[in-house]
Protein backbone atom coordinates (compact mmCIF):
# COMPACT_ATOMS: atom_id res chain seq x y z
CA UNK A 1 0.00 0.00 0.00
CA UNK A 2 0.86 3.14 -0.67
CA UNK A 3 3.11 5.37 2.12
CA UNK A 4 2.36 8.39 2.97
CA UNK A 5 4.45 11.33 4.45
CA UNK A 6 3.12 13.05 7.67
CA UNK A 7 4.16 16.26 9.29
CA UNK A 8 2.74 16.88 13.15
CA UNK A 9 4.30 17.96 16.18
CA UNK A 10 4.84 15.36 18.70
CA UNK A 11 5.85 16.47 22.35
CA UNK A 12 6.90 20.34 21.12
CA UNK A 13 9.23 18.28 18.20
CA UNK A 14 8.09 18.63 14.53
CA UNK A 15 8.35 15.79 13.27
CA UNK A 16 8.49 14.06 9.55
CA UNK A 17 7.33 10.42 8.92
CA UNK A 18 6.65 8.07 5.99
CA UNK A 19 3.61 5.41 7.09
CA UNK A 20 1.43 3.02 5.83
CA UNK A 21 -2.13 4.34 5.54
CA UNK A 22 -3.63 1.18 7.68
CA UNK A 23 -1.63 2.58 10.88
CA UNK A 24 -3.31 3.90 13.46
CA UNK A 25 -1.96 6.92 15.63
CA UNK A 26 -1.20 4.35 18.52
CA UNK A 27 0.88 2.03 16.08
CA UNK A 28 2.58 4.86 14.99
CA UNK A 29 3.80 6.49 18.13
CA UNK A 30 4.27 2.86 20.06
CA UNK A 31 5.91 0.73 17.12
CA UNK A 32 7.21 3.26 14.47
CA UNK A 33 8.54 5.77 16.82
CA UNK A 34 9.12 3.83 20.13
CA UNK A 35 7.08 5.58 23.01
CA UNK A 36 5.58 2.90 24.95
CA UNK A 37 3.96 5.26 27.34
CA UNK A 38 1.26 5.09 24.78
CA UNK A 39 -0.60 1.75 25.86
CA UNK A 40 -2.22 -0.69 23.72
CA UNK A 41 -5.41 -1.79 25.26
CA UNK A 42 -8.57 -2.92 23.74
CA UNK A 43 -8.33 -0.92 20.45
CA UNK A 44 -12.09 -0.12 20.42
CA UNK A 45 -12.20 3.17 22.01
CA UNK A 46 -13.39 1.70 25.32
CA UNK A 47 -10.61 1.20 27.74
CA UNK A 48 -8.76 4.91 27.08
CA UNK A 49 -5.25 3.32 27.86
CA UNK A 50 -4.17 4.89 24.25
CA UNK A 51 -5.12 8.14 25.30
CA UNK A 52 -2.94 11.19 23.95
CA UNK A 53 -3.75 14.83 23.49
CA UNK A 54 -4.41 16.36 20.25
CA UNK A 55 -4.70 19.55 19.50
CA UNK A 56 -5.72 20.41 23.26
CA UNK A 57 -8.39 17.33 23.69
CA UNK A 58 -7.88 13.89 24.76
CA UNK A 59 -8.76 11.34 22.37
CA UNK A 60 -8.06 7.75 21.74
CA UNK A 61 -5.14 7.00 19.80
CA UNK A 62 -6.20 3.51 18.79
CA UNK A 63 -9.07 5.28 16.88
CA UNK A 64 -7.45 7.42 15.09
CA UNK A 65 -5.24 6.88 11.45
CA UNK A 66 -2.00 8.20 11.25
CA UNK A 67 -2.96 10.36 8.07
CA UNK A 68 -5.09 11.93 10.18
CA UNK A 69 -2.52 13.47 12.46
CA UNK A 70 -1.44 15.86 9.42
CA UNK A 71 -0.55 18.81 11.11
CA UNK A 72 -1.37 18.33 14.70
CA UNK A 73 -0.08 18.75 17.87
CA UNK A 74 0.35 15.67 19.83
CA UNK A 75 1.42 15.35 23.77
CA UNK A 76 2.13 11.67 25.39
CA UNK A 77 3.13 11.13 28.87
CA UNK A 78 6.70 11.32 27.67
CA UNK A 79 5.96 14.78 26.91
CA UNK A 80 4.29 15.96 29.93
CA UNK A 81 7.62 17.79 30.85
CA UNK A 82 10.41 18.59 28.87
CA UNK A 83 13.48 17.48 31.57
CA UNK A 84 13.47 14.18 33.45
CA UNK A 85 11.46 16.31 36.58
CA UNK A 86 7.97 15.17 37.01
CA UNK A 87 4.62 16.79 36.39
CA UNK A 88 3.02 17.80 39.55
CA UNK A 89 0.18 15.23 38.23
CA UNK A 90 2.30 12.71 38.57
CA UNK A 91 4.19 13.76 41.42
CA UNK A 92 0.49 13.63 43.15
CA UNK A 93 -0.48 10.25 42.13
CA UNK A 94 2.46 8.73 43.33
CA UNK A 95 2.09 10.46 47.22
CA UNK A 96 -1.81 9.47 46.78
CA UNK A 97 -0.87 6.07 46.02
CA UNK A 98 -3.34 6.20 42.61
CA UNK A 99 -0.95 3.85 41.29
CA UNK A 100 -1.31 0.01 41.03
CA UNK A 101 -0.81 -2.10 38.49
CA UNK A 102 -0.09 1.26 36.42
CA UNK A 103 -1.41 0.42 32.83
CA UNK A 104 -4.33 2.93 33.00
CA UNK A 105 -2.15 6.01 34.45
CA UNK A 106 -0.15 7.54 31.35
CA UNK A 107 -3.72 8.02 29.84
CA UNK A 108 -5.64 9.09 33.24
CA UNK A 109 -3.03 11.60 33.64
CA UNK A 110 -3.16 13.13 30.24
CA UNK A 111 -6.86 12.96 31.03
CA UNK A 112 -6.19 14.96 34.28
CA UNK A 113 -3.70 17.24 32.67
CA UNK A 114 -6.57 18.62 30.31
CA UNK A 115 -8.74 18.85 32.52
CA UNK A 116 -6.61 20.98 34.68
CA UNK A 117 -5.49 23.45 31.89
CA UNK A 118 -8.87 23.82 31.41
CA UNK A 119 -10.69 23.83 34.97
CA UNK A 120 -8.16 24.63 38.15
CA UNK A 121 -10.12 23.41 40.57
CA UNK A 122 -12.39 21.18 39.22
CA UNK A 123 -15.12 19.35 41.73
CA UNK A 124 -15.17 15.65 41.97
CA UNK A 125 -17.73 15.14 39.73
CA UNK A 126 -16.05 16.97 36.86
CA UNK A 127 -12.80 15.03 37.67
CA UNK A 128 -14.96 11.88 37.62
CA UNK A 129 -16.72 13.16 34.25
CA UNK A 130 -12.96 13.95 32.64
CA UNK A 131 -11.92 10.29 33.39
CA UNK A 132 -14.79 8.31 32.76
CA UNK A 133 -13.41 7.36 29.07
CA UNK A 134 -10.15 6.01 31.43
CA UNK A 135 -10.89 2.26 32.99
CA UNK A 136 -8.70 1.63 35.42
CA UNK A 137 -9.34 -1.86 37.04
CA UNK A 138 -7.25 -1.65 40.23
CA UNK A 139 -7.40 1.20 42.01
CA UNK A 140 -11.02 1.45 42.63
CA UNK A 141 -10.73 5.12 41.50
CA UNK A 142 -11.13 6.96 44.70
CA UNK A 143 -6.85 7.54 45.33
CA UNK A 144 -7.24 8.40 41.66
CA UNK A 145 -9.62 11.26 41.86
CA UNK A 146 -7.78 12.30 45.13
CA UNK A 147 -4.43 12.92 43.15
CA UNK A 148 -6.24 15.44 40.60
CA UNK A 149 -7.12 17.15 43.50
CA UNK A 150 -4.09 17.53 45.02
CA UNK A 151 -2.57 17.82 42.12
CA UNK A 152 -4.57 20.90 41.31
CA UNK A 153 -3.26 22.30 44.38
CA UNK A 154 -0.03 21.50 43.57
CA UNK A 155 0.02 23.54 40.27
CA UNK A 156 -1.32 26.20 41.84
CA UNK A 157 1.08 26.74 44.66
CA UNK A 158 3.88 26.28 41.64
CA UNK B 1 -2.80 -2.64 12.48
CA UNK B 2 -5.67 -2.78 10.05
CA UNK B 3 -6.54 -4.44 7.32
CA UNK B 4 -4.39 -2.69 4.31
CA UNK B 5 -6.21 0.32 2.26
CA UNK B 6 -5.14 3.49 0.08
CA UNK B 7 -5.89 6.28 1.73
CA UNK B 8 -6.83 9.90 -0.11
CA UNK B 9 -6.90 13.36 2.45
CA UNK B 10 -8.42 15.43 0.30
CA UNK B 11 -8.47 19.54 1.80
CA UNK B 12 -11.48 20.70 0.06
CA UNK B 13 -15.10 19.51 -0.28
CA UNK B 14 -15.13 19.77 -4.21
CA UNK B 15 -11.35 17.37 -4.26
CA UNK B 16 -13.44 15.18 -1.97
CA UNK B 17 -16.36 14.73 -4.26
CA UNK B 18 -14.49 14.32 -7.84
CA UNK B 19 -11.94 11.91 -5.61
CA UNK B 20 -15.20 10.30 -4.39
CA UNK B 21 -17.21 9.65 -7.96
CA UNK B 22 -13.49 8.42 -9.01
CA UNK B 23 -12.64 5.87 -6.83
CA UNK B 24 -13.87 2.73 -4.71
CA UNK B 25 -14.06 4.37 -1.23
CA UNK B 26 -15.43 4.61 2.03
CA UNK B 27 -15.53 7.96 4.03
CA UNK B 28 -13.73 8.39 7.22
CA UNK B 29 -14.19 11.28 9.45
CA UNK B 30 -13.95 11.06 13.22
CA UNK B 31 -13.32 7.08 12.65
CA UNK B 32 -15.16 5.93 16.43
CA UNK B 33 -17.39 3.96 14.79
CA UNK B 34 -15.40 3.14 10.92
CA UNK B 35 -11.88 2.13 12.80
CA UNK B 36 -13.61 -0.40 15.27
CA UNK B 37 -15.89 -1.89 12.56
CA UNK B 38 -12.74 -2.64 9.71
CA UNK B 39 -10.93 -4.13 13.00
CA UNK B 40 -12.96 -6.91 12.76
CA UNK B 41 -11.75 -7.71 9.25
CA UNK B 42 -8.81 -9.26 7.69
CA UNK B 43 -8.98 -7.72 4.41
CA UNK B 44 -11.12 -4.97 2.92
CA UNK B 45 -12.14 -4.31 -1.04
CA UNK B 46 -12.12 -0.40 -0.32
CA UNK B 47 -10.57 2.64 0.01
CA UNK B 48 -10.28 5.07 2.51
CA UNK B 49 -11.24 8.79 1.39
CA UNK B 50 -10.32 10.64 4.95
CA UNK B 51 -12.55 14.39 4.72
CA UNK B 52 -11.58 15.10 8.57
CA UNK B 53 -9.31 17.68 6.76
CA UNK B 54 -11.68 19.46 5.42
CA UNK B 55 -11.96 22.86 7.52
CA UNK B 56 -15.29 24.25 5.46
CA UNK B 57 -17.44 21.28 7.21
CA UNK B 58 -17.00 21.62 10.84
CA UNK B 59 -18.69 24.79 11.36
CA UNK B 60 -21.71 25.56 13.59
CA UNK B 61 -23.62 28.82 12.73
CA UNK B 62 -27.20 30.26 12.22
CA UNK B 63 -27.87 31.61 8.77
CA UNK B 64 -31.03 33.55 8.09
CA UNK B 65 -32.92 31.91 10.74
CA UNK B 66 -32.11 27.89 10.53
CA UNK B 67 -29.13 27.02 13.02
CA UNK B 68 -26.28 24.39 10.76
CA UNK B 69 -24.22 21.87 11.65
CA UNK B 70 -21.26 21.34 9.39
CA UNK B 71 -20.80 17.42 9.28
CA UNK B 72 -17.60 17.65 10.56
CA UNK B 73 -18.38 19.48 13.81
CA UNK B 74 -17.93 16.56 16.70
CA UNK B 75 -20.19 16.04 19.82
CA UNK B 76 -17.81 18.66 21.51
CA UNK B 77 -18.05 21.41 19.07
CA UNK B 78 -21.74 20.65 19.17
CA UNK B 79 -22.13 20.42 23.27
CA UNK B 80 -19.15 23.37 23.81
CA UNK B 81 -21.05 25.76 21.25
CA UNK B 82 -22.54 28.82 22.00
CA UNK B 83 -25.49 28.72 19.70
CA UNK B 84 -26.78 24.97 20.76
CA UNK B 85 -26.63 26.09 23.89
CA UNK B 86 -28.78 28.57 23.65
CA UNK B 87 -31.20 27.86 21.16
CA UNK B 88 -31.65 23.92 21.36
CA UNK B 89 -30.04 22.75 24.85
CA UNK B 90 -32.40 19.34 23.87
CA UNK B 91 -29.50 18.70 21.46
CA UNK B 92 -26.31 19.37 24.20
CA UNK B 93 -28.12 17.70 26.42
CA UNK B 94 -28.41 14.64 23.81
CA UNK B 95 -24.41 14.87 23.34
CA UNK B 96 -23.16 14.93 26.62
CA UNK B 97 -23.16 11.62 27.29
CA UNK B 98 -22.34 10.29 24.14
CA UNK B 99 -19.23 7.72 24.29
CA UNK B 100 -16.66 9.00 26.82
CA UNK B 101 -15.01 12.64 26.47
CA UNK B 102 -12.17 11.22 23.83
CA UNK B 103 -14.88 9.94 21.75
CA UNK B 104 -16.98 13.18 21.60
CA UNK B 105 -13.71 14.94 20.98
CA UNK B 106 -13.36 12.70 17.99
CA UNK B 107 -16.92 11.05 16.59
CA UNK B 108 -18.55 13.91 14.39
CA UNK B 109 -22.55 14.44 14.20
CA UNK B 110 -22.21 13.87 10.56
CA UNK B 111 -21.23 10.02 10.87
CA UNK B 112 -23.05 9.37 13.66
CA UNK B 113 -25.99 9.65 10.78
CA UNK B 114 -24.80 8.07 8.19
CA UNK B 115 -23.84 5.20 10.51
CA UNK B 116 -27.06 5.03 11.18
CA UNK B 117 -27.20 3.13 14.46
CA UNK B 118 -30.66 2.56 16.09
CA UNK B 119 -28.33 3.82 19.29
CA UNK B 120 -26.91 6.88 17.90
CA UNK B 121 -27.18 9.66 20.21
CA UNK B 122 -27.74 12.50 18.07
CA UNK B 123 -31.07 11.13 16.11
CA UNK B 124 -33.84 11.26 17.68
CA UNK B 125 -33.24 14.94 19.48
CA UNK B 126 -32.40 15.91 15.17
CA UNK B 127 -35.51 14.02 14.32
CA UNK B 128 -37.68 15.99 17.17
CA UNK B 129 -35.98 19.21 15.86
CA UNK B 130 -37.53 18.21 12.19
CA UNK B 131 -33.92 18.37 11.15
CA UNK B 132 -32.49 17.83 7.06
CA UNK B 133 -29.32 16.58 6.05
CA UNK B 134 -27.89 18.21 2.64
CA UNK B 135 -25.71 15.75 0.56
CA UNK B 136 -23.69 17.28 -2.18
CA UNK B 137 -22.04 14.99 -4.82
CA UNK B 138 -20.12 16.09 -8.04
CA UNK B 139 -23.91 15.50 -9.67
CA UNK B 140 -25.69 18.47 -7.45
CA UNK B 141 -27.02 18.96 -4.34
CA UNK B 142 -30.25 17.33 -2.40
CA UNK B 143 -31.77 17.98 0.80
CA UNK B 144 -33.34 15.47 2.86
CA UNK B 145 -35.81 15.21 5.70
CA UNK B 146 -33.46 13.25 8.37
CA UNK B 147 -36.27 10.45 9.50
CA UNK B 148 -36.31 9.87 5.33
CA UNK B 149 -32.98 9.67 5.03
CA UNK B 150 -32.40 6.91 7.76
CA UNK B 151 -34.21 4.00 6.28
CA UNK B 152 -33.45 1.27 9.32
CA UNK B 153 -30.86 0.61 11.34
CA UNK B 154 -27.77 0.94 9.91
CA UNK B 155 -29.14 1.93 6.57
CA UNK B 156 -29.43 5.99 4.52
CA UNK B 157 -30.37 6.40 1.71
CA UNK B 158 -27.12 8.27 0.71
CA UNK B 159 -26.36 7.44 -3.32
CA UNK B 160 -23.53 7.00 -4.89
CA UNK B 161 -20.96 9.60 -4.49
CA UNK B 162 -22.64 12.00 -1.87
CA UNK B 163 -20.92 13.49 1.04
CA UNK B 164 -23.02 14.72 4.01
CA UNK B 165 -22.22 18.44 4.30
CA UNK B 166 -24.10 19.53 6.82
CA UNK B 167 -27.24 19.62 8.71
CA UNK B 168 -30.26 22.32 8.91
CA UNK B 169 -32.88 23.24 11.21
CA UNK B 170 -35.17 26.06 13.17
CA UNK B 171 -34.16 26.77 16.75
CA UNK B 172 -37.56 25.10 18.54
CA UNK B 173 -40.46 26.35 19.99
CA UNK B 174 -40.64 24.81 23.37
CA UNK B 175 -41.18 25.75 26.84
CA UNK B 176 -39.55 22.14 27.86
CA UNK B 177 -37.46 19.14 26.82
CA UNK B 178 -35.55 16.56 27.92
CA UNK B 179 -33.70 13.78 26.50
CA UNK B 180 -33.38 10.19 28.04
CA UNK B 181 -30.77 7.65 28.02
CA UNK B 182 -30.75 4.38 29.28
CA UNK B 183 -27.35 2.73 28.96
CA UNK B 184 -25.98 -0.47 31.02
CA UNK B 185 -23.77 1.92 32.90
CA UNK B 186 -23.52 5.86 33.62
CA UNK B 187 -19.93 6.08 31.78
CA UNK B 188 -19.03 5.11 28.29
CA UNK B 189 -22.66 3.44 27.63
CA UNK B 190 -23.75 2.98 24.22
CA UNK B 191 -27.99 4.04 24.49
CA UNK B 192 -29.93 0.52 25.24
CA UNK B 193 -32.88 3.36 24.74
CA UNK B 194 -33.49 6.47 24.44
CA UNK B 195 -36.38 9.23 23.82
CA UNK B 196 -36.13 12.79 23.11
CA UNK B 197 -39.08 14.93 23.87
CA UNK B 198 -40.03 18.62 23.26
CA UNK B 199 -43.51 20.04 24.67
CA UNK B 200 -44.47 23.62 24.19
CA UNK B 201 -47.39 24.55 27.09
CA UNK B 202 -49.05 28.00 26.39
CA UNK B 203 -51.73 28.66 29.22
CA UNK B 204 -51.83 25.45 30.83
CA UNK B 205 -52.31 23.33 28.06
CA UNK B 206 -49.91 21.44 25.80
CA UNK B 207 -49.91 23.18 22.36
CA UNK B 208 -47.18 20.56 21.04
CA UNK B 209 -45.57 17.67 21.37
CA UNK B 210 -42.80 15.94 20.31
CA UNK B 211 -41.61 12.32 21.53
CA UNK B 212 -38.81 10.80 19.45
CA UNK B 213 -37.31 7.25 20.85
CA UNK B 214 -33.97 5.94 19.09
CA UNK B 215 -33.31 1.58 19.86
CA UNK B 216 -37.53 1.50 20.10
CA UNK B 217 -38.60 0.92 16.58
CA UNK B 218 -37.22 -0.19 13.48
CA UNK B 219 -37.18 3.40 12.03
CA UNK B 220 -36.51 6.60 13.21
CA UNK B 221 -39.29 8.84 13.55
CA UNK B 222 -41.63 10.89 15.60
CA UNK B 223 -44.53 8.86 17.32
CA UNK B 224 -47.39 10.74 16.13
CA UNK B 225 -50.15 8.87 18.01
CA UNK B 226 -48.62 9.47 21.53
CA UNK B 227 -48.16 13.29 20.30
CA UNK B 228 -51.91 13.88 19.67
CA UNK B 229 -52.64 12.35 22.69
CA UNK B 230 -51.38 15.40 24.35
CA UNK B 231 -51.92 18.14 22.13
CA UNK B 232 -54.84 19.99 23.54
CA UNK B 233 -54.92 18.77 27.22
CA UNK B 234 -53.61 19.88 30.42
CA UNK B 235 -49.99 18.18 31.45
CA UNK B 236 -50.19 15.90 34.36
CA UNK B 237 -48.89 12.58 35.31
CA UNK B 238 -51.73 10.57 34.51
CA UNK B 239 -51.63 12.01 30.93
CA UNK B 240 -48.05 11.27 30.89
CA UNK B 241 -48.48 7.91 31.36
CA UNK B 242 -50.90 7.27 28.86
CA UNK B 243 -48.65 8.73 26.22
CA UNK B 244 -45.69 6.55 27.33
CA UNK B 245 -48.32 3.12 27.53
CA UNK B 246 -49.05 4.53 23.49
CA UNK B 247 -45.56 4.68 22.68
CA UNK B 248 -45.08 1.59 24.02
CA UNK B 249 -47.92 -0.65 22.80
CA UNK B 250 -46.62 1.45 19.06
CA UNK B 251 -43.23 -0.25 19.74
CA UNK B 252 -44.49 -3.69 19.66
CA UNK B 253 -46.77 -3.43 16.62
CA UNK B 254 -44.16 -2.20 14.73
CA UNK B 255 -41.32 -4.05 15.95
CA UNK B 256 -42.89 -7.34 16.96
CA UNK B 257 -42.37 -9.51 19.77
CA UNK B 258 -38.58 -10.08 20.55
CA UNK B 259 -36.76 -11.56 23.06
CA UNK B 260 -36.09 -7.49 24.71
CA UNK B 261 -39.82 -7.13 24.41
CA UNK B 262 -40.53 -8.14 28.07
CA UNK B 263 -37.85 -5.68 29.19
CA UNK B 264 -38.30 -2.64 27.03
CA UNK B 265 -42.40 -2.90 27.17
CA UNK B 266 -42.75 -1.18 30.38
CA UNK B 267 -39.07 0.44 30.05
CA UNK B 268 -39.93 2.28 27.72
CA UNK B 269 -43.73 3.50 28.79
CA UNK B 270 -41.82 4.73 32.32
CA UNK B 271 -39.05 6.98 30.12
CA UNK B 272 -41.57 7.86 27.91
CA UNK B 273 -43.42 9.32 31.32
CA UNK B 274 -40.78 10.35 32.96
CA UNK B 275 -39.15 12.48 30.18
CA UNK B 276 -42.17 13.94 29.88
CA UNK B 277 -42.86 14.77 33.32
CA UNK B 278 -39.22 16.50 33.49
CA UNK B 279 -40.30 18.29 30.04
CA UNK B 280 -43.27 19.97 31.74
CA UNK B 281 -41.93 20.78 35.16
CA UNK B 282 -44.78 17.89 36.88
CA UNK B 283 -41.32 15.86 37.91
CA UNK B 284 -37.71 17.27 38.85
Amino acid sequence: MEKLKINFKLNGKQIRVECEPAKTLLDLIRDDLGLKGVKRGCEIGECGACTVIMNGEIVNSCMVLAPQVEGSDITTIEGLTSDESLHPIQTAFMEKGAVQCGFCIPGMILSAKVLLDNKPSPSGSEIRTAIAGNLCRCTGYKQIVDAIKYAAQLMKNE
Amino acid sequence: MLPEFNLKRPLTLNEALSEYAAGSYKIIAGGTDMIVEMRKEKSIDFDILDISGIPKLKSIKKEGGKIIIGALSTFSDVFKNEIVQKEVPLLKEAVRNAGSLQIRNRGTIGGNICNASPAADSVPPLVALDAEVNLVSTKGQRTVKLDEFITRPYATNIKEGEILKSITFSPPVCTGYHFYKLGRREALAISRMNVAVMLNIKGGVIEDAVISPGSVMPFVGRVTEAEELLEGNKPSKELFEKAGLKVSGIMIKESGIRWSTEYKKPVIKEMVSRALNFAAGTEK
